[in-house]
């Protein structure tokens, strides 16, 4: 029997307690802390050259992770050839500092030479350029020329599904180091760079020594931990890991796909040349055969083991790996072999394990895959759970009143419709999905869009709102015409829209989804981001604000559940949130698709309040539901679509009248003999 | 040899190569054809394939090129040898799906695909652990029949593989289109879930996917290995990179696409090695990936995809 007030304590629980009493905030710092002294003073302590040697290398490949976790973590695209964008990087500053490369001397030389980039070389008869570009001029250089690479590379393959990039990235990590072998009198082929020069900074120079690179090599990894963690809570990282969740609703958020997937693999790639620069100085020389396929899947495993999208994880990954590789492996075989000799076993005494690596690679990723997809440390952290009280609070029915109206009245040209669609026609194949519709959605109106399954209700939608383009016909907005647009442009328009199926952005919080759905109505770009500029904070207050009091309009559904993530929600929250999702994008209508669908009367009941409280609130609706009882309480006004077709349109009593509505519900009467 | 000849000669290996890609070509396009997956353990499936072939010959007696065979003797081994190959290897592709890729089915994004480089991964590493380096010498019962003299010379091993691969196709094609699980599949490719609603039986057609496409890459590793009369733990990954760019360029989930595709990269490269230089036969291959993915990225016989919402 424990008495009450008492508490049995674990010998864990009572070594930990002190640090569990600290706020999540001091835990992180005072890690944060540790980690920095540990990772200072290792060189100090350990003081075996190899060890800090190891130790360095280990730095170039954590940078690299960190470098790919922002384009396969955060953004979701499949990169197999991130080394080759190393390799470029290594081979750029490979190039400009050594005597590999010295073209004759002309005049056209002259500006460089004064920049002191590059050196006239007159002695032996020879009359030649010798590059000796600084290291640190030489690093962002390289990552700007990789980062070229990449957008020129991820062009044509980033407007595709992600699975052509993985197979396109993985053939131009193939051809690089090709290219480098078959052009020997840049690069010396296959036999390597020689004599690469050693940074040096402020008259000390670097040499052959591996402390001063290992704490460059620590010095880069704190700052791409900084850059991602800033790029990854801001404007640019939700839309990376909105593409990521769900490449179309992100479009139907604003986010520009093209634009954004562009971003993350050039800033990715960006990070690999500035490594590879660091890399080549280090070694002071640099071979094709350093930057083939395994080690893109080696930095691949650092990111699927540590989490994707997860920072520290990521870094954490890649020091358990180096680890592995230059010192577990090999203390494990030395003690196999000792074992062998004792027990007499030849296999044993001849086993190598460092040879089964790749091996263990391959078994990583599968068995992650299989039972820890969210990695070592998950970059989305768990959320608490509501509280008892939170939880059996009377749901309210929008409480707060929101001011949606995003047009003023006076701006409106009498007779001006809000949406006005003209002949539209589409057809997939042989099926006219949707044959010259009209329709007209009149300001501060609630129209429903009703028919049979398949009649072409959510494919109209589609062509409204930019997901399909349409054959014929004419789609606009206050009179502006907007056919034809890209889905990222429209909701700019004032277009905004929920699925059928709902596609929200399951991994990221309530809130998160929501500031999304700003994304077309906010600026910051990466620079910003990473910078916290003034402006930036400003807008990033903003839309916090702004998401908040849309989340209003739920009352207590959404609130408490702000930092919850989605797919954690239930339905019916999940409908609102895609609802919320779409008003933050502060539209001039609204496109419901189905938005009661799968709710049960009470809570369809609440939502029919809801968006007829939008109305009031100053927005239009145009919605496609199938419950007639909620199509008759909001609707001014009814459309009736089948086989592609308006039959019908009126209020509810003139649309069910209408006999060809009936049959289209109810089916064709048997002709009469 | 007259330049004229050469390029006889030329189209002769560039679609007996082709023929190697072409039958690789049909595992990556039927499954993504299946659930939208691009198989990397496919890559090293062929190689694998190539090594159960290699084994099965010499459990028939045959060693290296010492032993020729004629007549029915010749077709019985190459008969029993393709089709244990075909088994086994097919085999190992279902040991793949079920263990490691049937638990993420429905799981989105990246994970399966990475799971297949996993998979591809290991098969890789554990036959360079276990079997080694080395390459070896594939045993090749056929006797060196040759027809045409000093110019153009036409090889019994290139009439084989080009038998041998119009066969397969031929039977797959029958079974695709004349068969009930092969109707099953190409309603399963073109919605899932309406098969399913149909009674068809998504899992078992996705296992029968995996056996025909993995079938299919070790009979290539057999054609491979009497083509170029050797084996290694790294033929998979040249020779998959290419195979998938057929499928690619045929139209991925095409499947008379990916033959012809694998045809044509055959040929660019027994041309393209001819006309240029070899060493940047990767290159130019590479080079046509992304140029189809630019200009016609549902290849040239493409599948009409539409996009859900």
């Amino acid at each position: 029997m424990v008495s009450p007030g008492t508490r049995t304590w674990s010998i864990g629980e009572a070594l930990t307690a002190p640090f569990r009493r600290l706020s999540s905030d001091q835990q992180r710092w005072l890690i944060l802390t540790l980690v920095t002294i540990a990772a200072v003073a290792f060189p100090l302590i350990d003081r075996n050259e190899g060890d800090i040697d190891a130790a360095a290398n280990a730095t170039a490949f954590a940078v690299l992770a960190l470098g790919l976790n922002i384009v396969v973590g955060l953004a979701g695209l499949l990169d197999l050839g991130y080394a080759a964008f190393f390799a470029i990087g290594a081979y750029f500053y490979g190039v400009t500092s050594s005597w590999q490369f010295h073209p004759e001397w002309a005049s056209f030389w002259e500006p460089l030479r004064w920049l002191g980039v590059v050196v006239h070389y007159h002695a032996n008869g020879e009359d030649v350029v010798h590059f000796t570009l600084s290291f640190w001029i030489a690093m962002p250089l390289a990552a700007l020329v990789a980062a070229f690479f990449g957008v020129l590379f991820g062009a044509p393959t980033l407007r595709l599904r992600g699975d052509y990039l993985a197979i396109v990235t993985l053939g131009f990590g193939e051809i690089v180091p090709i290219v480098v072998r078959n052009w020997p009198t840049l690069t010396n082929g296959a036999m390597g760079l020689n004599g690469v020069q050693a940074p040096s900074l402020f008259g000390y120079s670097f040499g052959v020594s591996s402390s001063p690179y290992y704490y460059l090599g620590v010095a880069l990894i704190a700052f791409l931990i900084f850059v991602s963690s800033r790029l990854k809570d801001s404007r640019v990282g939700r839309a990376w890991m909105a593409i990521r969740e769900d490449e179309i609703a992100a479009g139907a958020m604003g986010v520009n796909r093209v634009k954004l997937k562009l971003l993350a693999f050039a800033v990715g790639a960006g990070f690999a040349g500035a490594t590879g620069t660091f890399y080549v100085a280090k070694l002071q020389t640099a071979t094709p055969d350093m930057f083939m396929f395994p080690v893109s899947v080696m930095i691949l495993v650092m990111i699927v083991l540590g989490g994707m999208g997860s920072v520290y994880g990521v870094v954490l990954a890649a020091v358990i790996l180096q680890l592995l590789q230059s010192w577990f492996l090999q203390d494990l075989s030395g003690w196999l072999h000792v074992l062998g000799r004792a027990v007499g076993n030849d296999w044993m005494q001849q086993i190598d394990l460092t040879q089964s690596i790749e091996l263990i690679f391959g078994i990583i990723l599968v068995l992650m895959m299989l039972y820890r997809r969210q990695g070592l440390i998950p970059a989305t952290r768990a959320t608490k759970a509501l509280t008892l009280e939170q939880q059996t609070a009377l749901p309210s029915r929008g409480t707060i009143d929101v001011d949606l109206r995003v047009v003023a009245p006076g701006e409106l040209k009498p007779g001006t419709a809000m949406l006005e669609v003209e002949k539209l026609l589409k057809t997939f194949g042989g099926i006219t999905a949707v044959k010259d519709v009209d329709l007209r959605v009149e300001p501060g109106s609630i129209v429903a869009l009703i028919g049979p399954n398949g009649s072409g209700k959510t494919t109209l939608f589609n062509l409204i709102t930019g997901m399909n383009a349409p054959d014929r016909g004419r789609i606009s907005l206050l009179g502006e015409d907007i056919t034809g647009l890209p889905s990222h442009v429209i909701v700019e328009r004032g277009i905004a829209r929920t699925f059928q199926n709902l596609r929200l952005f399951s991994n990221m919080t309530v809130l998160e989804n929501i500031l999304v759905g700003q994304h077309s109505r906010t600026k910051t770009g990466a620079v910003g981001a990473v910078l916290h500029t003034h402006a930036m904070l400003a807008e990033e207050r903003e839309t916090r604000e702004h998401a908040i009091e849309i989340l209003g309009i739920f009352g207590n559904r959404l609130m408490p559940r702000l930092n919850q993530v989605a797919k954690e929600l239930s339905y019916a929250n999940r409908r609102r949130l895609e609802i919320a999702r779409a008003l933050a994008s502060r539209p001039k209508i609204l496109l419901l698709d189905e938005p009661t669908a799968g709710m049960n009367p009470a809570e369809t009941i609440e939502l029919a309040n809801q968006i007829k409280s939008l109305r009031g609130m100053g927005l239009t609706v145009f919605l496609i539901e199938h419950k007639l009882n909620v199509v008759n309480e909001l609707a001014d006004k009814i459309l009736v679509l089948d086989h592609g077709e308006k039959i019908a349109e009126g209020t509810a009593e003139q649309v069910h009248a209408r006999p060809e509505v009936l049959e289209a519900y109810l089916g064709r009467k048997v002709a009469h003999a | 040899m007259t330049f004229q000849d050469v390029l006889i000669q030329q189209v002769i290996n560039g679609v007996s190569l082709g023929a190697i890609y072409s039958l690789l070509a049909l595992g990556f396009t039927m499954v993504y054809g299946i659930i939208e997956l691009i198989n990397f353990a496919h890559f090293n499936v062929f190689m694998v394939g190539s090594f159960i072939a290699m084994y099965i010959l010499e459990a028939l007696g045959l060693n290296g090129q010492n032993v020729i065979l004629t007549g029915f003797p010749l077709v019985g081994v190459l008969a029993v040898a393709l089709v244990g190959t075909m088994l086994l290897s097919g085999a190992l592709g279902v040991l793949i799906e079920r263990t490691a890729l049937r638990p993420l089915r429905g799981v989105p994004g990246t994970a399966a695909m990475i799971t297949t480089i996993g998979v591809s991964y290991i098969l890789f590493n554990i036959v360079l652990l276990t079997i080694g380096a080395d390459a070896f010498n594939f045993p090749n019962p056929m006797p060196k029949v040759r027809w045409g003299e000093a110019g153009v010379v036409l090889q019994l091993r290139e009439v084989l593989v080009w038998v041998v691969a119009i066969i397969l196709m031929v039977c797959l094609n029958f079974f695709v289109r004349h068969t009930k699980m092969g109707k099953a599949m190409q309603a399963t490719a073109q919605d899932q879930e309406a098969a399913r609603m149909m009674g068809v039986e998504v899992d078992r057609v996705v296992m029968i996917t995996f056996f025909l496409g993995s079938a299919l890459a070790g009979a290539a590793g057999l054609i491979f290995g009497l083509y170029y009369n050797y084996t290694n733990f790294a033929i998979g990954y040249t020779a998959g990179l290419r195979a998938f760019t057929a499928a690619v360029l045929g139209g991925i989930g095409n499947i008379p696409g990916a033959m012809v595709g694998g045809v044509i990269i055959g040929l660019i490269e027994s041309l393209g090695g001819q006309l240029l230089e070899v060493r940047w036969t990767d290159v130019i291959i590479f080079s046509v990936l992304v140029l189809v993915l630019v200009f016609r990225p549902t290849g040239l016989f493409g599948r009409i995809t539409v996009t859900k919402s």
